[in-house]
């Protein structure tokens, strides 16, 4: 058994950090809300190639594994950064057979949004293409684009209308449920950089303000709350992984890792999330501190591609299916 | 990334298996939760199993060969720990002497104490028991308060442990005393090892919160422990403990085994109860059977980050701790949704047949496994502490001579 990350995901996760700490914050998470660019922006991560890394190599992109990209994305999820790297993962699922799409998709040149229905999808506010399954078919096309106020700009939510459609397959049902599966990991895969960067903004600040005489950190009720949420994000960093190796080696148990690890996702970022505003006091609950900006994207990302109770009604599902029986 | 045996473990686990087929005979067969009707006789079988399997070599794998083991790897410990959990042989009835005991002989013993306790430890010829724990000092071990009196070149020893696992079988335990009360609490410790059948032991059963009698409480009357079977030094007692209390983590840590019922059982009774239900109680039942299975999955692919880990040749640290809390918490969600599938039953201590007595069982045990070893409190100070490095409590009582400390 090898259940860790190697050499090269390791540098590659070190690589992600660095470029992400350069290129996106909180801060720039709080602009979006003003109506500021999310950052860092479709072009910077078409440049590095992180919107190529599930492109194959002949179609321009990096030809990297689920498990790749979901290193770089708990990386951009610690910094709040935009568009989503689900929006590239599911739609190189979809596009697999359409190299010229994958193409654009990769070098940035197309802006992709893959529609759940009529409802919100992410990154659908800034995009140009729109992929949906139209009975049973999967096409592409444009849209006319609706968004509320956003809870976090960063998640790009809008809803579309298509006023064009061409069709790319036909009987899609199953490619989409994967790209929809492997949007799942890489979804929990930036809750988990989100969720740990929150659980360390709470523990910094636990060491060093004070309350009658001692640090915060040294009282249990405070002390605690920052171990569940730690030990949470532990354990999703094991569902996350699991989850994207199922989705590179394992399709067969893709179902049932991908709607754990979206539901403990969705819990643990808002545990984690919560806890530090709570911990921050009166501090956190500013527009000027960042702690909002996590429990923003606590508080949409856990209602995203299906909400905690549904991935346990999957789950259950599965197991009693049996799939747990190998 | 791979969830694969190396070729290497493959074929140890392989062997492993032939073994085990071999001598299936001779090895008792349960399935965890399952009670044994008569407990001397399931005593007598629970030696025999591990004799057999030690002398098959499936015991102390990662233990030296001078002491008796198999000088193996802690991942081959682990693959043996797999295989014995497959083919449903129980724990071993010698685990606290395996996992504990043996560790802090093998550290801390002389020559003579290795030659006369680790080959028959091993054989489960002789079970072990851990006396730590005491009626005013659980959390705060170092708290203790029997007394160990240095007389000639033996030790008189007066007071009382409790909630001593196997006590009422065991044949040896090891023992930590104060010898000294006029240095702070920590320093005036010195661990032992004393024979059970010494006079002056006497072992008492504790009933616990299910009914079984699984831990008793141990009274120490002026028993007499020869110099030679102290542990480390005289005062060094807390130090040899921590060896204690490490191995009792690796022992937990390993290979993200359930501490519970497996989902495995959940998804069984779930496929034959979900069904009988009203839909509007199919849609919450399976609300829990969803929870309670993917915190089990979360905390067995953890346990999986370990065994990895532990195969590269690592030893667990504190963030071991958190496999003990986060697995039982998903033990508890995995024991409550199965109960309460038994619909009517789950009032009942034991249900009709043996497969709800299982689930009632297993509830009734968790509660203690969040006690035993470490409570989830202590452990969440724990991994704040060493883990997240956040500051410590104030204390006083590390300082101050022990018998001048508020001692209640
Ligand atoms: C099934 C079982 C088997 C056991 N087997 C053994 C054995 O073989 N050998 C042995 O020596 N002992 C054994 N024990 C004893 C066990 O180690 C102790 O029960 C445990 O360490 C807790 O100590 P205590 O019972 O004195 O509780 P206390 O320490 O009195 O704790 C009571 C409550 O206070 C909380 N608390 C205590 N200190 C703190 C703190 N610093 N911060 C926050 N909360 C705190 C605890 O979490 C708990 O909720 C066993 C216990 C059980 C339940």
């Amino acid at each position: 058994m090898n259940f860790e990350l190697d050499d090269v995901q390791r540098a590659a996760a070190a690589g992600a950090r660095a470029f992400f700490a350069g290129s996106a914050s909180p801060g720039d998470a709080r602009r979006a809300l003003g109506g500021g660019p999310v950052a860092p922006g479709r072009k910077a991560l078409a440049d590095i190639g992180y919107l190529g890394i599930p492109v194959p190599e002949s179609a321009g992109g990096g030809g990297g594994s689920v498990l790749d990209l979901a290193v770089v994305a708990e990386q951009a999820g610690a910094v709040l950064a935009g568009p989503s790297l689900v929006t590239a993962a599911r739609a190189a699922v979809l596009l697999a057979d359409q190299p010229d799409l994958l193409a654009a998709l990769a070098d940035g040149s197309a802006a992709f949004a893959v529609l759940d229905g009529a409802g919100p999808s992410i990154d659908a506010a800034g995009a140009d293409s729109f992929l949906a399954l139209d009975g049973g078919a999967l096409v592409v096309g444009s849209g006319k684009v609706t968004a509320g106020t956003p809870m976090d700009a960063t998640r790009g939510l809008a809803s579309v209308r298509l006023t064009s459609r061409t069709v790319l397959a036909e009987d899609a049902g199953e490619r989409w449920a994967r790209a929809r599966d492997t949007a799942l990991v890489v979804l929990a895969a930036e809750d988990l950089g989100a969720a740990a960067r929150a659980v360390q903004l709470g523990v910094d600040y636990a060491k060093v303000r004070t309350a009658f005489g001692r640090p915060i950190g040294s009282y249990q009720a405070v002390k605690h709350a920052l171990v569940d949420a730690w030990v949470g994000v532990e354990q999703l960093r094991s569902l996350v992984w699991w989850a994207a190796w199922a989705a590179d080696s394992a399709p067969q148990e893709l179902p049932l890792a991908a709607a754990a690890a979206k539901a403990f996702a969705a819990k643990t970022l808002e545990r984690a999330a919560e806890t530090c505003v709570q911990v921050h006091g009166g501090i956190g609950f500013t527009w000027e501190h960042d702690a909002h900006l996590y429990w923003r994207r606590a508080k949409v990302d856990r209602l995203l591609l299906g909400d905690e109770a549904e991935h346990l009604d999957a789950v259950a599902g599965l197991v009693l299916a049996g799939a747990l029986d190998r | 990334m791979d969830f694969d045996d190396t070729a290497d473990e493959a074929a140890y686990r392989a062997g492993v298996r032939e073994l085990l087929d071999q001598h299936a005979a001779e090895l008792v067969r349960l399935d965890s939760g399952e009670e044994a009707a008569d407990a001397a006789q399931q005593e007598r079988a629970l030696r025999q199993t591990q004799r057999v399997l030690a002398e098959a070599g499936l015991v102390g794998v990662s233990w030296s060969r001078e002491h008796g083991g198999q000088a193996g790897t802690l991942a081959q410990q682990a693959i043996v720990n797999q295989e014995l959990a497959r083919a449903r042989v129980p724990t071993l009835i010698n685990h606290i002497g395996l996992g504990m005991c043996g560790p802090t002989v093998v550290a801390h013993g002389t020559p003579a104490q290795h030659e006369k306790y680790l080959a028959r430890l091993l054989r489960a010829d002789d079970v072990w028991c851990q006396l730590f724990s005491e009626p005013a000092s659980g959390s705060d071990l170092a708290a203790l308060r029997t007394t160990a009196v240095l007389d000639g070149d033996e030790w008189v020893v007066n007071g009382q442990k409790v909630w001593t696992t196997l006590a009422h079988v065991a044949d040896y335990g090891i023992l930590l005393t104060r010898t000294d009360p006029d240095r702070p609490k920590h320093a005036g410790l010195t661990m032992f090892v004393v024979d059970m059948h010494a006079p002056g032991v006497t072992v008492r059963p504790l009933k616990q919160l299910g009914g079984q009698s699984d831990f008793n409480e141990v009274f120490f009357d002026d028993v007499l422990i020869a110099d030679s079977e102290r542990l480390g030094e005289p005062g060094e007692g807390w130090r040899v403990a921590l060896t204690t209390l490490l191995n009792e983590r690796v022992a937990v840590g390993g290979g993200g085994n359930d501490l519970g019922l497996s989902i495995e059982s959940l998804a069984t009774l779930a496929r034959d109860r979900v069904p009988q239900l009203p839909p509007d109680r199919q849609v919450l039942a399976r609300q829990a059977v969803g929870r309670a299975s993917v915190a089990a999955l979360a905390n067995r692919y953890t346990g999986y980050r370990r065994y990895t880990a532990i195969s590269r040749g690592g030893l667990p640290g504190p963030e071991a701790s958190a496999g003990k809390l986060a697995g039982t918490a998903a033990a508890k969600l995995v024991a409550d949704a199965g109960v309460r599938l038994l619909g009517d039953d789950a009032v009942y201590s034991r249900g009709p047949d043996s497969d709800d007595g299982r689930w009632q069982r297993n509830q009734a045990w968790l509660p203690g496994i969040a006690i035993a070893g470490g409570t989830d409190e202590v452990l969440r100070n724990i991994i704040g502490e060493r883990v997240l490095g956040l500051p410590p409590e104030p204390r006083e009582d590390k300082t101050a001579p022990f018998n001048a400390g508020s001692r209640s």
